[in-house]
């Protein structure tokens, strides 16, 4: 047992001690970093929301972990956030929701009027669509479609008026399976996170 | 003093072939993932470039200095070891100082990792060679990596969108070539290059 054990040792010694430098060696570098990747994060879905939320000028977390299914059937967990004027009232809500798309998952902020009546818009955080056909989604033509589209189910058709601003959103050409995820992703999420909120009473269900 | 000079001529040809003899995208065939994937614009192609170049160079010093200590049949998982250190620093250094470009990068960072360019300098430079010489092959290396991508991104760039680094390059009238910031102008660009390089090296023989 003895001879086993120092066998063993001699064999690996270095990769032990190499994968004990390399972990510390990683946690310093996680601990220095971390708290700027956050800030990061942050800042950018700040700037997103605030895009399209203009009168908030700060975004106050409403609900945390609230767990969302996704088209798949996968629990996802989500904050909610209440996006603030400058005299604290209510002027939307933002989240981040997440989907497949064609390539890869697409992950999205989107933000609804304070009586989650109305799509204030979206806006893409991470997306690897195709280049020149299905990043187009991050384009005014598919993205200007869901600013003040009504929050109920979106419908996708391949042709259109794409001024209209109605639930009827207008795929983009080359490129449906990108536009038919975002519908999707906002769709899935827009019925649940509503619920939620009229859950926890942050929003009135209208009876 | 002859031993000197044959020893500094030979240290710069450690560093310089890596820049045309052993070019690892043009003369090797390595890491064609980032060579095929990031080469849309030049700003992505330079960070991709930089980034496996301080993975080489610090995967290369850290093998060439354990050279000796190496178990044969336990120096691959060392070499991914140490490789996947570096990369994922490359990385968190990318999310928080260049969140934007991390971003364009997406997964070809992380997947600097299976690149084969540092895995082979490790195995067949750092392992069996003195520190100085690991480092020179690993900037010479890494260097002719950065300069073939952005060889390769300043070409899609120009063709696909008529600037280089956002600066306006082609006339106005020119009609930008948007199949060039697609995968299929990565590879026709790269054949090309390809076939550059092999014309090169035959009138030279």
């Amino acid at each position: 047992m003895l001879k086993n054990i120092k066998y063993f040792i001699e064999q690996s010694w270095l990769l032990i001690v190499a994968s004990f430098i390399f972990g510390l060696l990683l946690a310093i570098t996680n601990a220095a970093w971390q708290p700027r990747i956050i800030q990061n994060e942050i800042d950018k879905f700040n700037r997103l929301a605030g895009g399209m939320l203009t009168e908030a000028t700060a975004f106050e977390t409403a609900a945390e972990d609230v767990e969302v299914e996704s088209a798949k059937g996968k629990k996802i967990k989500t904050d909610i956030k209440k996006g603030a004027s400058a005299d604290g009232k209510c002027v939307g809500w933002a989240f981040i929701c997440e989907g497949s798309g064609f390539a890869d998952k697409i992950k999205l902020v989107l933000t609804v009027d304070a009586a989650f009546e109305k799509l204030a818009g979206f806006g893409v955080l991470a997306s690897n669509e195709t280049p020149g056909f299905g990043d187009k989604i991050k384009g005014d033509y598919f993205h200007s479609q869901f600013t003040g589209a009504p929050a109920t189910e979106l419908t996708l058709s391949k042709t259109g008026d794409d001024k209209k601003i109605d639930n009827e959103i207008v795929a983009i050409s080359g490129a449906t399976v990108s536009s038919e995820a975002v519908v999707k992703i906002v769709n899935n999420y827009i019925k649940q996170i509503k619920t939620q909120l009229q859950t926890k009473g942050l929003l009135s269900n209208g009876e | 003093m002859a031993n000197d000079s044959t020893s500094s001529v030979s240290l710069s040809r450690t560093f310089l072939t890596g820049l045309w003899h052993e070019n690892p995208v043009l003369r090797l065939l390595l890491g064609m993932c980032p060579t095929l994937a990031v080469t849309a614009a030049v700003k992505p192609a330079l960070t991709m470039g930089l980034s496996v170049i301080f993975v080489l160079l610090c995967s290369n010093i850290v093998v060439s200095l354990m050279r000796n200590l190496l178990k044969p049949h336990l120096r691959i998982l060392m070499f991914t070891l140490t490789i996947s250190t570096f990369v994922t620093i490359a990385d968190l250094f990318l999310k928080a100082f260049a969140p934007v470009m991390s971003e364009t990068l997406g997964p070809y960072v992380p997947l600097i990792i299976v690149n084969c360019i540092i895995i082979c300098r490790a195995e067949a430079c750092a392992s069996k060679n003195t520190l100085l010489v690991s480092v020179l092959d690993a900037l010479g290396m890494g260097a002719g990596f950065t300069l073939i991508l952005c060889v390769l991104a300043g070409i899609r760039e120009l063709l696909a969108t008529g600037r280089v680094f956002e600066i306006q390059m082609m006339p106005g009238e020119f009609v930008p070539w948007a199949a060039m910031g697609m995968p299929v102008g990565a590879f026709i660009t790269l054949g090309l290059l390809l076939g550059l390089a092999n014309l090169i090296t035959k009138k030279k023989i």
